[in-house]
């Protein structure tokens, strides 16, 4: 809660907090907010604010197959925000508990578990992405497959760190001495001494890995079409770029807005906890 | 000594500096007046937060961030400090005024040879040619008695000790045979031999050069020891000013009177029999430690005996690096022993395992150094207490109420059960600390440097505390210190252990009185101030 | 040090192990994955039995995995299916366009990040601090695809300033490569800054900062003489990780400009199935991983003077203290 009042006294945190929300309304609401249904053919490259055949206006312009740019884009930040959150759950859920066990207990478990993150470190992540999207086929559940497989490492050596430095604390000696238990120690005494971090970082990887969703999708192997996809939308839209712009440029801004967002509280959550540390 | 002249080398008039907005007080140095002449060593003594390293820091040009010289003046030479430009300022510091800082591993650049950033001194203030500096160089470290200073030089800290940094430190500020040292806390990160070794050096080079020095400092047994003069500090003012001896042994102000009664006494209880009947509460039998350090085994603690009596106090003094913590951590099972036994009660620490040790952890607590880093930041001081009554067998709502009684045991508000650990003090938070650890309801408690971070007014009630738990619940006390001030007030035996090794085991007085081993004599004869015997004084408490 | 470094070497060759196994298990555990794969999807069920026999693809997992192995580092990767031709031959070309590409991108994106960070880090607080760490955040909040619309929108569609493809069709072309490297030091540099501003921050509050001000060193002389070399560890240590950073973020850049580089090499066999290609290029790419790591270590190690090779870990030297 402290956490939080700090967070609204800093302007690139409170613009990072409105940017999340208006994305949470508009993915929750899309039905309502968007003009068109997202998957139909209305007006074949309309540019932005032309009027459709009906008398509807088509604010952003239309798509090559005639769909309406601003129904997808409200539409799609429901695909991104979808599948980065849950992406990003299940690479914390893994990274967190392993790097508790690894950081706590050390060890031999700590070498194991270390191992086995260096090894998935050592893939390129566009490299780990091909591989397990080819191997297993583009949809959403592989997406978040793969990108458990590729950022959990990274949450994994955060927590183990955290882990290393808290674990060697006189509260976690006298916590030892009164004999709590392994697991009651790092739910009581490290993991809630490990949040703020977390939480900046948990900000940070859900901008990315709402990149990474647009990426894939840039890179044709997110969401099969004719899912609603802000990196599919730049794919498809790519070739024909020179001649209409708007039919890449407004995901583009969307995800940077998006993303931007998260950059900054991220960022203002680590000053926060910089802060704690040192007072 | 070099002549001044009449007037004094350094004159601070009314000098006030002002706090950031929302600080505890409006400044962090209230008109302090003081004059200093050459060749004499000034000692400011103070509590944290007393202004003392502020007001060291402005005479020197350079206030810390966000605190301003509001009025008064500095007057060095009869040049106003608070009115000087930068680049004056530049050639004056390290020139004419000097400084020796706290931490003199941290004070050196770790990327730079000693020697090459003695030599920049002349660099920046002279105009010697390269070989003259290096000679110079040398000269200086064979003058703060480095043995070997080509080699001194040619290192980087991390390859020397502390005392050895120390002294780089001290040979870099006398460089350009400076007016005026000023030394903040610059024993305080070292040993106790270390640190009498430095004072020593100080008075001697002080009294080859003739500099002014203004020694800060929180410790009465360093000020014994080098001061001429005192100041003595409280919240930014200067609350008394005098000769060393006026100031020690008559003080005035009832603020030095209180901070001089907590001064502790190194007057030994007799010593009492040992009870040769009933079992000893506490039995540390041939307990040994190594750790591997890059493949090589290092022995912490070897073959570590000790008996103790229900209800007595041990204190365990040594220098760092000596085991004493070492011995604490085995004994209380949060680290492993090698070999050898803890029996409480007639139980083998040592040997239990899983849910067995769980158990019996309960009779043997800890309380922690760093009050600051010994409570989790995140529970509030009830569910703290709460939790570890629970642990200690009881249900959960007499739990709660123990909590609240040991509260008013340690002498805190019942208010204190909801708040955080950051709203208290570092006094107070001790109190916490031992509260928590007499929520388990143990026959022994370990007290690892427990009041070593804190003041001394502070330190002198929390020993205050710890005796009077004690005698009441008949506690059994293992008491571990570097200062031998305290170990001699608080403890029935003693123990001192030097790398690894308890060298010495007796009754207290007869270990400070009459110690045997050659190593608890030069640690009684290191303890700053120990010719001086705190007076006996009427204080207002 | 010799201990060090075949310590890490062993380390090294275990993780290069641990990820072979990995990848052979991802792309040939399904063999009629990789029959279809390399008959094409109108092979009959026949054709696929027949090959996947003459090529002992019937033969024990483990087994499989170990020929493949020995071939592996005998130097026989296989035939890309698409390509036609020897893996071999065809990643050292790719690799090479992608090494000057990554390279260029490397050399401009360093300095700019180092100077950057150092301005922002030696008075913390300050506009200049502000305005340089609020760009870093904004310009790595940018996704390259983004960045790329972007820039090709401001300096091809409207400037016609730059060409808005880089497939090096006619050669070797300097002003195909403006584009993406601005778009990689774009995306790139931001955290580089950041990071040596951190670095920064924290060596200018140091307590060696302060002494040499005290010494009446001037602040220019503090920050190039005292500040600067041990502010340069970690960044220095950071630039070499950029390395993997790069080889992962060309895909994009490639893919956008197409050019032909190692990218749009793995994205070309990833789109086409091309089985041992995939498994060809993603073991160059661990092996350029593996080794930086390597090498930012040993940069660590020597640009600090503090770290011996034989550190005890914080823990035990606390413990023993």
């Amino acid at each position: 809660m402290k956490t939080f009042g700090a967070l609204l006294r800093s302007p690139s945190a409170l613009f990072g907090l409105a940017v999340a929300a208006i994305s949470l309304a508009t993915a929750l609401f899309a039905p309502i907010l968007a003009p068109h249904d997202p998957l139909r053919t209305i007006a074949p490259l309309a540019l932005p604010g032309s009027v459709a055949p009906d008398g509807s206006h088509l604010w952003l312009g239309a798509d090559f197959l005639g769909r309406d740019i601003l129904s997808r884009l409200i539409f799609g930040t429901r695909t991104v925000l979808l599948w980065s959150s849950l992406a990003t759950a299940a690479s914390f859920s893994v990274g967190v508990s392993m790097g508790l066990l690894a950081g706590y207990f050390g060890g031999k478990l700590d070498t194991a578990l270390s191992f086995i993150a260096n090894t998935l470190l050592a893939f390129p992540v566009t490299v780990l992405y091909i591989i397990i999207i080819t191997s297993f086929g583009a949809s959403g559940a592989n997406i978040v497959i793969a990108v458990t497989f590729a950022s959990a490492p990274g949450v994994f050596r955060i927590m183990r760190a955290i882990a290393l430095d808290i674990r060697n604390r006189d509260f976690v000696a006298a916590a030892i001495t009164q004999g709590e238990s392994a697991l009651a120690i790092m739910a009581r005494e490290i993991l809630p001494n490990a949040a703020t971090p977390l939480l900046a970082d948990l900000c940070l990887r859900l901008g990315y890995t709402a990149i990474t969703v647009g990426v894939l999708g840039f890179l044709g192997l997110g969401l099969p079409p004719p899912t609603p996809d802000w990196g599919g939308m730049v794919a498809e839209g790519k070739n024909m770029a020179i001649a209409f712009p708007h039919l890449v440029i407004f995901p583009c801004i969307a995800i940077s807005l998006l993303m931007l967002a998260m950059s900054l509280l991220s960022d203002s959550l680590q000053q926060i906890a910089k802060g704690g540390s040192r007072a | 000594m070099k002549a001044e002249g009449a007037a004094p080398l350094l004159r601070v008039r009314d000098l006030s500096v002002t706090l950031p907005q929302g600080a505890d007080r409006r400044f962090a140095v209230e008109e302090a007046s003081f004059e200093l002449s050459g060749g004499e060593i000034m000692c400011v003594v103070g509590e944290s937060g007393s202004g003392k390293s502020v007001l060291s820091s402005a005479i020197m040009g350079a206030a810390p961030t966000g605190l301003k010289v509001a009025s008064g003046s500095i007057l060095f030479r009869g040049e106003d400090i608070v009115r000087m430009g930068e680049a004056k300022l530049r050639k004056l510091r390290g020139n004419q005024i000097a400084m020796v800082f706290q931490e003199p591993m941290a004070a050196l650049n770790p990327a730079v040879k000693v020697g090459e950033q003695i030599e920049e001194v002349f660099t920046l203030h002279s105009r010697l040619a390269p070989r003259e500096r290096r000679e110079r160089v040398k000269a200086l470290l064979s003058d703060t008695r480095l043995p070997d200073p080509d080699r001194i030089a040619q290192s980087y800290s991390h390859q020397l000790s502390g005392g050895q940094c120390q002294r780089v430190v001290i040979a870099m500020a006398l460089a350009m045979s400076p007016a005026l040292l000023i030394a903040d806390e610059p024993t305080s990160a070292l040993d106790v031999t270390t640190q009498a070794q430095v004072l020593k050096l100080m008075r001697e080079l002080r009294d080859e050069h003739g500099h002014a020095v203004l020694f800060i400092t929180h410790d009465f047994g360093v000020v014994a020891e080098v001061a001429d003069r005192v100041a003595v500090m409280q919240a930014g003012r200067i609350v008394e000013i005098g000769d060393k001896r006026t100031v020690l042994d008559a003080p005035r102000h009832p603020y030095t009177q209180k901070l001089i009664a907590s001064v502790p006494r190194a007057e030994p209880r007799p010593a009492s029999a040992l009870k040769p009947d009933a079992e000893p509460s506490l039995v540390i039998s041939h307990l040994a430690k190594s750790y591997r350090v890059g493949g090589q085994s290092v022995t912490a603690l070897k073959d570590a005996s000790l008996a103790l009596d229900k209800g007595r106090t041990l204190g365990i003094v040594g220098e760092s690096g000596s085991g004493k913590s070492t011995l604490a951590r085995v004994a209380i099972r949060l680290t492993p022993a090698d070999r050898g036994a803890v029996r409480v009660g007639g139980v083998d620490l040592a040997k239990l395992g899983g849910k067995a040790l769980a158990r019996a952890r309960r009779k043997i607590q800890m309380i922690f150094q760093d009050p600051y880093g010994s409570l989790n930041p995140r529970h509030s001081v009830g569910a703290i207490l709460t939790r570890a009554g629970r642990l200690g067998g009881k249900p959960g709502a007499e739990a709660r109420e123990s909590a609240i009684e040991l509260l008013r045991l340690v002498g805190l508000k019942p208010e204190a059960f909801a708040r955080k650990p950051h709203e208290f003090s570092g006094g107070q938070r001790q109190r916490i600390g031992i509260a928590r650890a007499l929520a388990m309801n143990p026959e022994v408690v370990f007290a690892d440097e427990c009041v070593s971070a804190l003041d001394v007014s502070v330190q002198a009630q929390v020993l205050r505390l710890i005796a009077d738990l004690q005698a009441r619940l008949d506690l059994t006390l293992v008491f571990i210190t570097h200062d031998l001030r305290v170990a001699a007030q608080v403890s029935d035996y003693i123990a001192v252990m030097r790398q690894g090794e308890i060298v010495e085991f007796g009754g207290a007085e007869e270990v400070l009185k009459r110690p045997r081993h050659p190593y608890t004599r030069e640690l009684i004869a290191a303890a700053p101030g120990r010719n001086w015997t705190p007076p006996v004084l009427e204080t207002p408490e | 040090m010799l201990h060090f470094i075949a310590r890490r070497l062993l380390v090294l060759l275990a993780t290069m192990l641990a990820v072979s196994f990995v990848v052979f298990a991802a792309l040939e555990l399904n063999i009629e994955d990789v029959a279809t794969h390399v008959l094409g999807q109108f092979a009959t069920a026949d054709q696929r039995h027949l090959w996947l026999a003459e090529n002992g693809y019937f033969d024990p997992f483990l087994y499989r995995y170990l020929r493949w192995l020995a071939h592996f580092a005998t130097g026989d990767w296989g035939r890309s299916i698409h390509f036609k031709e020897e893996v071999t031959t065809l990643i050292p070309y790719y690799l090479e366009n992608t090494a000057i590409l990554a390279g260029i991108a490397l050399a401009v994106m360093t300095p700019l990040a180092l100077l950057l960070g150092v301005l922002a880090g030696m008075r913390e607080g300050s506009t200049l601090d502000r305005v340089i760490s609020f760009f870093a955040i904004a310009t790595t909040s940018i996704p390259q695809f983004a960045s790329a619309v972007f820039l090709s929108g401001i300096f091809v569609f409207w400037l016609h300033l730059l060409p808005g493809a880089s497939p090096m069709t006619s050669g070797f072309a300097w002003r195909e490569l403006v584009m993406p490297v601005a778009v990689l030091v774009l995306a790139g540099t931001g955290y580089l800054a950041r990071m040596t501003r951190a670095s920064m921050v924290e060596v200018m509050s140091s307590a060696y900062v302060r002494t040499a001000r005290m010494k009446g060193a001037s602040f220019p002389r503090v920050v190039l003489r005292h500040a600067l070399r041990n502010a340069m560890v970690t960044p220095v240590t950071v630039v070499m990780l950029y390395i993997p950073w790069l080889l992962a973020n060309v895909v994009v850049v490639e893919v956008f400009f197409a050019y032909r580089g190692f990218g749009t090499l793995l994205y070309t066999a990833s789109l086409q199935h091309d089985v041992f290609l995939i498994e060809g290029c993603t073991m160059v790419a661990v092996v350029v991983v593996v080794s930086t790591q390597l090498l930012s270590d040993l940069a660590y190690v020597w640009l600090n003077p503090r770290v011996t090779f034989d550190t005890p870990s914080e823990k035990t030297a606390g413990a023993a203290a």
